[in-house]
């Protein structure tokens, strides 16, 4: 393998990692404050994608479709936590996977009757077309594009959990959710807030993921299986985890299409098997 | 808590229904072609063969609590070697079958070693990340079919010259191996074994202290839970001459779940419900509603999620149309989360 392809690889690794980041932080912190396990965000991802793709197609505006699919994704996120998961908060985690199991199957029958089964691709504005020269390494522009947009967006939700003032009952919710109530903090605001803005994010990379590789009924399935393998790798409710689980996976993914094509979903496998055997809790757990 | 299982009236009732049930289920076939097409014989038999590996889940997660969300792992692994076998070694159905159980054995004991040292949400990643490598290796073998899966694998018989490719030999063999299989569930239950299992459920610390190897109980118990979707997968492979590597899949599993939770956990009526609903239902829905049927079934897991955690056994005692049915599904061996 000559220096090039390495960083070629490695550069598709990153970015995969990067959009994977998206989705996984969002399940993983949900999971950390909320106690709620959702199996419906990679619905979320999907609905996304497929809400930008009409958008683009009917307007054919992509930065539109970046603007306006998270808004509809978090409304619809908000909906449902309000109606559904609100319901279930302090019982026992499970419960939360059946029921946005539950939802995850109607998001994508749904799908199926609104879209059809057959695969789509976003169409991408001409300048995001072709390929980039990066020092010698011929690079797609919008992989360039979303590589340094889900590093400014990861990097934005990083300084949000770390530093705003919002982010502190997110970070202390982790760890002692009653001394958070106890300072007076409507915990349950919180949880609407952290819930829908999970949603639209994972909207964001649903319009991400449909513009660079494809969207079909059965992604959803596809990216909650990645997401979750993330979040064991990384461990549950930590965005530290989430990163470098996805970083992880990404380059997995990448190399392994690379070294043998085939068996990519193995090297994932084998990575995920040996976390669990060596840290059954994951790299960064927080509970 | 009181088992009221030994002895009694409950007991007494039950065993009416349940032979009530049998006698149903062994007089169907007669009807098939002049009551009701054969199609419906088709349906019932997808619901015994499930209704098996209901039993097994079950008993990991309706008595044991422990959910498992890769189940269809041992399913799959019964399908697939049992249609190699029949293909390459012998067209005897015991064969596929035996072999089938010792490996699902070999599967449920190196993985109950790991899968024990997690609970809840863990150990429900666990069984997820088992299942998902078997998926992946199924996809991705090419002796096996790769992404095809096996196609065309020949009928088995169940002894030299019955073919099990018959409708009617397959029915009675599928529902001899759910009596069986319900016999031996019931008999587990109503064990000190299965009483124990309870108490893990409700409080392993305690199990613990009175001096059970609970770790011990749950690998077994997830073993014998696998060794039960093992005769189901391969009854499967017998009712359709092929099998997909989506035999191993996420969404398999989750049906799994799904069909439990409908029913009511820990009752092993309930699952056993929740199957026949599942199918049953989703035929009905899929030909009232075309495409939007998984919708709706999807819509009606929600609110059996939202509404009756405890699922429709759950339901209809509450509801106590007749009293003999409160009774089959009332307090008799269920352990509600009530402590």
């Amino acid at each position: 393998m000559t220096f090039s392809t390495l960083m070629t690889v490695l550069l598709y690794g990153v970015t995969i990692g990067a959009t994977y980041t998206l989705i996984a932080s969002g399940l993983s912190i949900v999971f950390g404050v909320m106690g709620v396990l959702n199996f419906a965000h990679g619905s979320f991802v999907m609905l996304g994608a497929y809400t930008g793709f009409t958008i683009v197609r009917l307007t054919g505006n992509f930065w539109l479709a970046f603007a306006i699919a998270p808004l509809i994704i978090a409304l619809l996120g908000g909906i449902v936590e309000k109606l559904m998961v609100s319901r279930l908060y302090g019982k026992d985690i499970p419960s939360t996977l059946f029921l946005t199991f539950g939802l995850s199957m109607v998001f994508s029958n749904a799908v199926l009757l609104l879209w059809g089964g057959s695969s789509y691709s976003i169409q991408l504005p001409s300048y995001f077309r072709g390929f980039i020269n990066l020092f010698g390494i011929y690079y797609p522009k919008f992989r360039l594009f979303v590589l340094i947009f889900s590093c400014v967006l990861v990097g934005v939700m990083w300084l949000f959990l770390s530093r705003s003032r919002w982010g502190l009952p997110i970070r202390a919710g982790l760890f002692d959710l009653e001394t958070v109530e106890a300072f007076g903090i409507n915990i349950y605001r919180v949880f609407s807030i952290l819930f829908i803005v999970c949603s639209a994010i994972a909207a964001v990379a649903g319009v991400i993921i449909g513009a660079m590789r494809s969207i079909n009924p059965m992604m959803d399935l596809d990216l909650i299986n990645v997401a979750l393998i993330v979040i064991v790798i990384g461990g549950l409710g930590s965005f530290k985890g989430a990163l470098i689980g996805s970083l992880i996976l990404g380059l997995a993914e990448a190399f392994g299409a690379q070294a043998a094509p085939g068996f990519a979903k193995f090297t994932t496998w084998l990575i995920m098997a040996g976390v669990l055997l060596l840290r059954p809790k994951g790299l960064f757990s927080e509970h | 808590m009181a088992d009221s299982d030994v002895g009694g009236r409950t007991v007494s009732n039950r065993r009416l229904i349940e032979a009530a049930i049998l006698l149903v289920l062994v007089l169907l076939p007669l009807g098939s072609g002049r009551l009701f097409s054969d199609f419906y014989i088709a349906l019932t038999l997808r619901i015994l063969i499930f209704g098996i590996l209901m039993l097994g889940f079950d008993l990991l997660a309706g008595y044991c609590g422990l959910v498992s969300f890769g189940h269809a792992m041992f399913f799959g692994t019964g399908a697939y070697v049992a249609a190699l076998s029949w293909r390459y070694l012998s067209d005897s159905v015991w064969v596929g079958m035996l072999l089938g159980l010792g490996l699902n054995a070999v599967i449920g004991y190196v993985l109950g070693l790991l899968v024990v040292r997690t609970r809840t949400v863990y150990f429900i990643f666990l069984t997820f990340a088992f299942s998902q490598f078997f998926f992946v290796t199924a996809n991705s073998w090419r002796l096996i079919g790769g992404t095809d899966g096996l196609t065309g694998i020949p009928a088995p018989t169940l002894v030299p010259g019955i073919s099990l490719g018959d409708r009617i030999p397959f029915y009675y063999f599928s529902l001899g191996m759910l009596t069986i299989a319900y016999w031996v569930a019931r008999r587990i239950v109503n064990s000190h074994f299965g009483r124990v299992l309870r108490g893990i459920h409700q409080n392993e610390e305690r199990v613990k202290f009175l001096g059970y190897n609970s770790p011990l109980l749950i690998r077994r118990v997830f073993l014998i839970s696998g060794l039960f979707g093992s005769v189901s997968g391969t009854l499967m492979a017998c009712f359709q001459p092929f099998v997909p590597p989506s035999y191993y899949h996420l969404s398999l599993s989750g049906e799994f779940v799904m069909m439990g939770l409908l029913g009511g956990m820990g009752t092993l009526v309930g699952p056993l419900m929740g199957t026949a609903i599942v199918i049953f239902l989703g035929d009905f829905l899929s030909t009232w509603l075309k495409e939007a049927w998984m919708l709706c079934l999807g819509g009606l897991y929600v609110v059996c999620v939202l509404f009756s955690p405890e699922g429709l056994t759950e339901i209809i005692s509450k509801l106590s149309a007749t009293r003999l049915l409160s009774k089959l599904f009332g307090r008799g061996d269920r352990h509600t989360s009530g402590n």
